[in-house]
């Protein structure tokens, strides 16, 4: 993977802090995102409804750590760290994942709403930022699409089976789409970083017109599935500043409890 | 003949095929629970694509397979030498195959 910050076109970059600070802080909110809806994905191995969608969650897990991956290690290009360093050494306030990631499972109702929700606003982010000026960033970017298309494959499927499977599934996905949707909303908190990145157009689309187009695709398949998103709900914001759950606490503490008891072991 | 009754109840197992290539032809590659095709379609991916080279996958409802019976499987077994069949020996007609 090309070092965004070595690239042809990275002078940019490098010659402007407020820009790299900028790349800096956004990379970090995606890869957080991913790491800690990941780990929550991953929870499910073992305990999904069936082998099938057990094996398919825990592809997912991997898949979105992965992605947590690319962008730690552009990071950790950057400091001078590992992704290992950036994934299990920092402590729960410098998280910039937003609130939706780190809810605990519950049922499988919420998991797989919360997955849905979480797919399509990820492939905004994504969108926008292949649609950056910044060439390497918008390269990085489009590799992931890939992969998500089978994400969001893999939830709208089973969101359109609970939904039409009788009072019991379509009762638990409507109260986890009460849950889940104050917490999306706040996927899509604006930071001065985000202002910043949208301003010189290192990303094509501000938190907020992306929230207008994830609206413009969730609201008419969830309205097509006899689905409501709680009217006036106030978006839950904080996550992007580091203001979490006590979950994303106890989360890190057993993700990161075998990495913490060597630190400097080899893998 | 038995049709469409391998696995008595099996309206829920899908068999899979998998294709490496376009060239290659679908091979069953083992079976996934669903409520439907494509949700079979969905899981099979997972379950039989993630390692493997892929470009198609086939679903096949069990109940929807004729299938003959072991009881029947005398009826493959040759009575007399055969062997004049056996074409395993023509190397460039399985590269001919191979390369359409």
């Amino acid at each position: 993977m090309t070092n965004l910050w070595t690239a042809p076109d990275a002078p940019m970059l490098l010659s402007d802090a407020a820009s790299r600070t900028a790349v800096r802080a956004l990379l970090l909110a995606m890869a957080d995102d991913e790491l800690v809806l990941g780990h929550r994905h991953s929870e499910w191995t073992g305990f999904a409804p069936d082998i099938e969608s057990d094996v398919a969650m825990s592809s997912i897990a991997q898949e979105e750590i992965g992605h947590a991956r690319v962008f730690y290690d552009q990071i950790a290009a950057l400091d001078g760290t590992s992704a290992d360093r950036l994934a299990f050494g920092r402590t729960p306030e410098t998280f910039c994942n937003a609130v939706l990631t780190e809810r605990p499972n519950g049922d499988w109702a919420f998991s797989i709403v919360r997955a849905w929700l979480y797919d399509h606003a990820d492939a905004e982010r994504l969108q926008a930022v292949a649609a950056s000026a910044f060439g390497p960033f918008a390269a990085l970017a489009k590799t992931l699409l890939r992969e998500e298309k089978y994400h969001l494959l893999f939830s709208d499927a089973w969101l359109e089976r609970l939904a039409r499977g009788g009072d019991e599934a379509s009762g638990r996905v409507q109260r986890a789409l009460d849950a889940a949707w104050p917490d999306a909303l706040g996927l899509f908190e604006s930071t001065p970083d985000t202002t910043h990145l949208s301003a010189v157009g290192a990303l094509a689309a501000t938190p907020d017109e992306q929230q207008g187009r994830w609206e413009s695709r969730v609201r008419p398949r969830l309205d097509a599935l006899g689905l409501r998103p709680p009217v006036g709900a106030a978006p839950m914001r904080g996550g992007r500043y580091g203001r979490h759950l006590p979950d994303l606490g106890m989360l890190l503490m057993e993700m990161t409890s075998v990495w913490r008891s060597d630190p400097e072991a080899r893998w | 003949m038995n049709l469409g009754q391998i696995v008595p109840g099996a309206a829920h197992v899908y068999a899979v095929f998998r294709q490496d290539s376009k060239n290659d032809p679908h091979v069953h590659v083992g079976d996934v629970h669903a409520s439907d095709a494509e949700m079979a379609l969905i899981f099979a991916k997972e379950q039989f694509a993630r390692r493997d080279p892929c470009v198609n996958l086939w679903v096949v409802r069990y109940t929807d397979i004729g299938a003959t019976a072991y009881e029947d499987a005398d009826m493959f077994e040759p009575t007399t030498d055969k062997s004049y069949r056996f074409g395993g020996s023509y190397r460039e007609q399985q590269r001919a195959y191979r390369r359409r």
